[in-house]
């Protein structure tokens, strides 16, 4: 839509600086800075216990950090819980798919936030119309709203759940290892779906190991190593065989 | 005896059979001996007369408490384990009336109770119906066959079995004339199933089936004759409580058994079993299975109406689960 | 059928198939033809289906609860002893005079209280409820024991005629009241269940429990709510029966709790949680009332009602497998070949 003409002149979305979390002894983030720009997709990389998930995990409320401020469209925010970053429209769609297999896709999509008629009860049609407009925009085709997810595949469930976050007009989608487990077909469309986030101008960070499936799709890249920000290059200034590099080099020699 | 030479070559292994997840239950065992000790009247709990009592009666419930500890540990229930005891019992009465020789009377309960077991596995691993149910309806479907084919009349046994026969003597006698052979029956049972979940590779199946099925499978263990082999131990050792309790009570009465299948699982739970499987140690369910027993037989000396035992009974299995969780919780973390 | 008529206002017979209710009406279905084909029709007489649903009601009301509890994901051994301990309190507060209508409200209360119990005792104490609820079970029913040795008490249904009325009376001399509050008891649940959004956070805890706390739904309080419910339906209960027999006994309900999860469970409820509905548990209590006065009416021996139990939960459940099982086959292949047909 409009993403190419914003896209120059882009401002900041959220802003981390100088995240420190503690896990008992353990130091997982080591004051780390991390920003991303509106309708960007960053790709967040780096090896097991990297921090990659504590960081995100403190950006979507789940953690609190003990030292750092995070600063959402210019402002401080006060991430608690993930209701104070659902507020701000940051959703995240969780590695282990946050859907309830036996229930239908409509059901899902409003799991918790129900539009509802008098007393509490549920506006069924509203929501099989706003589940299927989600998923048609994130070019997902399915035959019903009222299928359950079980019959679905990997990339279809993980299709619902960005239609999800695409339909609460999230600004910021944190997308934790969406492609792990699938097939390539299916890790393909995922990455389609992704796309089509940023056409609704939605900036997404793309959490995952691996390197074939951010790269396409990624136009900026930050690596983690032992809760350090190892590096943070546009796509253009890199490759995969650099990234690579990166992610196994010690950061101690950086 | 065997297990105790074992053990003993290998110290470490002992301390780790113990701190494996029972330690809670050896306290909480210890201190209900202390209190029952200390607070009945002139020590009864500890005399002699209420020990060899104990001793006699625990074991019906312990024994098929090792069972269904092993069975939750791979991951299933039982719940028809008080049916199967009578419907056992039935049989071997049956049998007894038609004088068959005691000892292949005694293999042929056995054996039903293996195939009463077999049975339950396959409905719950072939059907592929949660364990729950399938032994639900078992327990309903026996203790009906029991009841229409005995018409609920109980079966007094001495008219076909004379008393003090050698075959008595080795289920129900007095070892040196002192110590019951159900009690030496109930340690020697739980020697050998604890060697075989601890030492064997057959126990190592038991662990991983329950523990994380798939990963198991992947593994090549056959999960489901895992399951199947564990459902005909708790089988076979409801048969041979059947024979205890009978030779004990000296008849046989269809409602025999009855309100065994929730006090096992009471029992196992309160040795450190897990509902959900892959935890659990014969240790803890043995200690579980005497502390049930030990609450209802102390609290009884206490004064307290048999019939509100219950009550105590309960408190204690929520305090002391909710004990447990909080201990391993903080272990975790 | 108009009942599922009006529960799924939408459609339709397939609609109907979708909540896997089919094998339990095929069953439910099934065993009303044989009871009447072998009963010469007495089953189906209207005398019989009064006792029938007079009686089962009682039962019936508290599987309501279980069933639903069990969508959550949680089990309650505990209600068996719940409407006993209720009974208690129930002929305490009649045998000191108080009116009947305050001592209803009270005995709804205590209800709501240990089903509470239960509920805390699950969540804030971490340990399943199939352990803490075996617990309860025998802590009240110990407790009832404990208080009232033993002992049986009469209840005077004349003391407030109108409150018997309302609880054991019969509408225009056919219509036994007990029937209507289930009805309407199923009617109001199945509504909650299937159409108000707490239904929707039922489901979503029983079903994945971390996506539906991910997406801020407060499982912990819909589960101890569900807890609280049944704790209420059982202390209704018990009231009701207190009234019927005009006596309290301390053997009421015994039993009840296991056959309340089969009959949940004979109505396609997972143990699981997630899976399960209101047409389901309503056609499973009622297979499990109708197998125990079928039984009489064709004159079988009481003996056999566990035989039949057992076989009918294990055949049932088997059948539900089987059928659950090739739908799923059936319903995942046009789903990924046939895109975008609204």
């Amino acid at each position: 839509m409009k993403a190419d003409s914003i896209g120059e002149s882009r401002g900041v979305l959220v802003k981390m600086v100088n995240i420190h979390k503690w896990f008992g002894k353990v130091h997982a983030l080591k004051g780390v800075d991390f920003e991303v720009k509106h309708s960007e997709i960053v790709g967040l990389v780096g090896d097991n216990g990297a921090g990659k998930s504590t960081l995100i995990k403190v950006l979507s409320g789940v953690y609190l950090a003990e030292e750092g401020e995070i600063f959402f469209e210019g402002r401080r925010a006060n991430i608690t819980s993930p209701g104070d970053a659902r507020k701000l429209g940051i959703e995240t769609v969780y590695q282990e798919q946050a859907l309830a297999p036996n229930m239908s896709i409509s059901r899902n999509i409003f799991m918790g936030r129900e539009p509802t008629k008098a007393l509490g009860f549920m506006d069924k049609k509203a929501m099989d119309k706003a589940s299927m407009e989600a998923l048609r925009n994130i070019r997902l085709d399915v035959a019903s709203p009222d299928l359950l997810i079980t019959v679905l595949s990997g990339g279809q469930r993980q299709g619902v759940a960005i239609a999800r976050v695409l339909h609460f007009e999230a600004k910021l989608v944190i997308m934790d290892e969406p492609t792990i487990a699938l097939s390539i077909k299916e890790a393909h469309q995922v990455l389609e779906f992704i796309k089509q986030l940023r056409e609704e101008n939605i900036s997404v960070i793309f959490i995952t190991h691996n390197l074939y499936h951010v790269f396409p799709v990624a136009e900026r890249f930050v690596i983690l190593g032992s809760g350090e920000k190892i590096a943070d290059v546009e796509k253009k200034d890199t490759s995969i065989d650099h990234l690579t590099e990166l992610i196994v080099r010690e950061p101690s020699r950086l | 005896m065997g297990v105790i030479l074992t053990v003993s070559k290998k110290q470490s292994s002992l301390l780790k059979l113990v701190s494996f997840r029972a330690a809670n239950t050896v306290i909480v065992f210890v201190v209900l001996m202390l209190v029952f000790t200390f607070f009945t009247r002139n020590r009864v709990f500890l005399s002699s007369r209420n020990m060899g009592l104990l001793s006699k009666l625990a074991p019906d419930l312990g024994i098929i408490a090792l069972g269904i500890g092993i069975l939750m540990i791979c991951g299933e229930f039982d719940l028809s384990v008080a049916s199967i005891v009578a419907v056992c019992a039935y049989v071997f009465v049956l049998l007894l009336k038609g004088g068959t020789s005691l000892f292949l009377i005694a293999i042929i309960t056995l054996g039903l109770g293996a195939a009463l077991g077999l049975l339950n596995g396959l409905i719950t691993v072939k059907g592929g119906i949660p364990s729950f149910i399938a032994t639900l309806g078992m327990m309903m479907f026996w203790r009906g066959i029991l009841y229409v084919s005995s018409r609920m009349w109980p079966i007094g046994i001495r008219a076909y079995l004379p008393a003090g026969t050698s075959f008595e003597q080795i289920f129900v006698g007095r070892m040196g004339g002192v110590i019951p052979a159900q009690a030496v029956w109930f340690v020697g049972l739980a020697a050998i199933l604890g060697v075989l979940l601890h030492f064997h590779k057959f126990g190592n199946w038991v662990y991983a089936t329950g523990d994380n099925r798939e990963a198991a499978r992947a593994m090549g263990i056959n999960t489901d004759w895992v399951k199947i082999g564990c459902f005909m131990i708790v089988g076979i050792l409801c048969a041979f409580v059947a024979i205890l309790q009978l030779l004990r009570l000296g008849s046989f009465c269809c409602t025999q058994g009855q309100g065994f299948e929730l006090k096992a699982i009471a029992a196992s739970v309160v040795g450190g079993t897990f509902l959900t499987g892959g935890i659990g140690s014969v240790v803890g369910i043995f200690l579980g299975a005497l502390t049930i027993q030990i609450m209802e037989n102390g609290l009884i000396l206490m004064g307290i109406p048999v019939f509100g035992i219950g009550a105590f009974i309960g408190l204690a299995i929520i305090l002391f689960v909710i004990l447990n969780s909080y201990v391993e919780r903080k272990r975790i973390s | 059928m108009e009942k599922q008529q009006f529960l799924h206002p939408k459609v339709s017979l397939a609609h109907f198939f979708h909540y896997r209710s089919s094998s339990v009406f095929v069953v439910f279905v099934g065993l009303v033809v044989l009871f009447s084909f072998f009963s010469h029709r007495r089953f189906i007489s209207g005398g019989n289906l009064q006792i029938l649903l007079a009686l089962g009601s009682e039962f019936n009301i508290v599987v309501l609860g279980v069933g639903i509890l069990m969508i959550s994901g949680e089990f309650d051994l505990s209600v068996g002893s719940i409407v006993v301990f209720c009974s208690f309190i129930f002929i305490r507060l009649f045998e000191m005079g108080m009116n009947l209508f305050l001592a209803g409200l009270i005995t709804l209360g205590v209800g709501a209280i240990l089903g509470w119990l239960n509920g805390l005792i699950t969540v804030k104490g971490q340990i399943p409820s199939f352990v803490a609820t075996l617990g309860t079970m025998m802590l009240w029913r110990g407790m009832t024991l404990l208080l009232s040795q033993g002992f049986s008490r009469s209840f005077d249904v004349m003391a407030s005629p109108t409150f018997s009325r309302v609880l054991t009376g019969v509408i225009g001399g056919v219509v036994p009241v007990q029937i209507v509050w289930f009805a309407g008891l199923a009617l109001a649940l199945g509504l909650i269940l299937h159409f108000h959004r707490f239904g929707n956070w039922i489901y979503a805890t029983g079903d994945n429990k971390n996506a539906a706390r991910a997406m801020g739904i407060k499982t912990d309080r819909v589960k101890t709510i569900c807890f609280i419910l049944v704790g209420v339906l059982c202390a209704l209960v018990a009231m009701m029966q207190i009234v019927r027999v005009s006596t309290f006994s301390s053997r009421v309900a015994d039993g009840w709790e296991l056959k309340a999860v089969a009959a949940s469970v004979v109505g396609g409820t997972s143990l699981m949680g997630g899976i399960g509905s209101m047409v389901g548990v309503v056609l499973g209590t009622l297979i499990i009332s109708a197998i125990e006065n079928g039984l009489v009416v064709l004159r079988i021996p009481y003996f056999w009602t566990y035989t039949v139990f057992g076989l009918v939960i294990v055949l049932s459940v088997l059948f539900s497998r089987y059928v659950e099982a090739r739908k799923l086959k059936h319903i995942s292949k046009p789903s990924e070949t046939s895109p975008g047909e609204t």
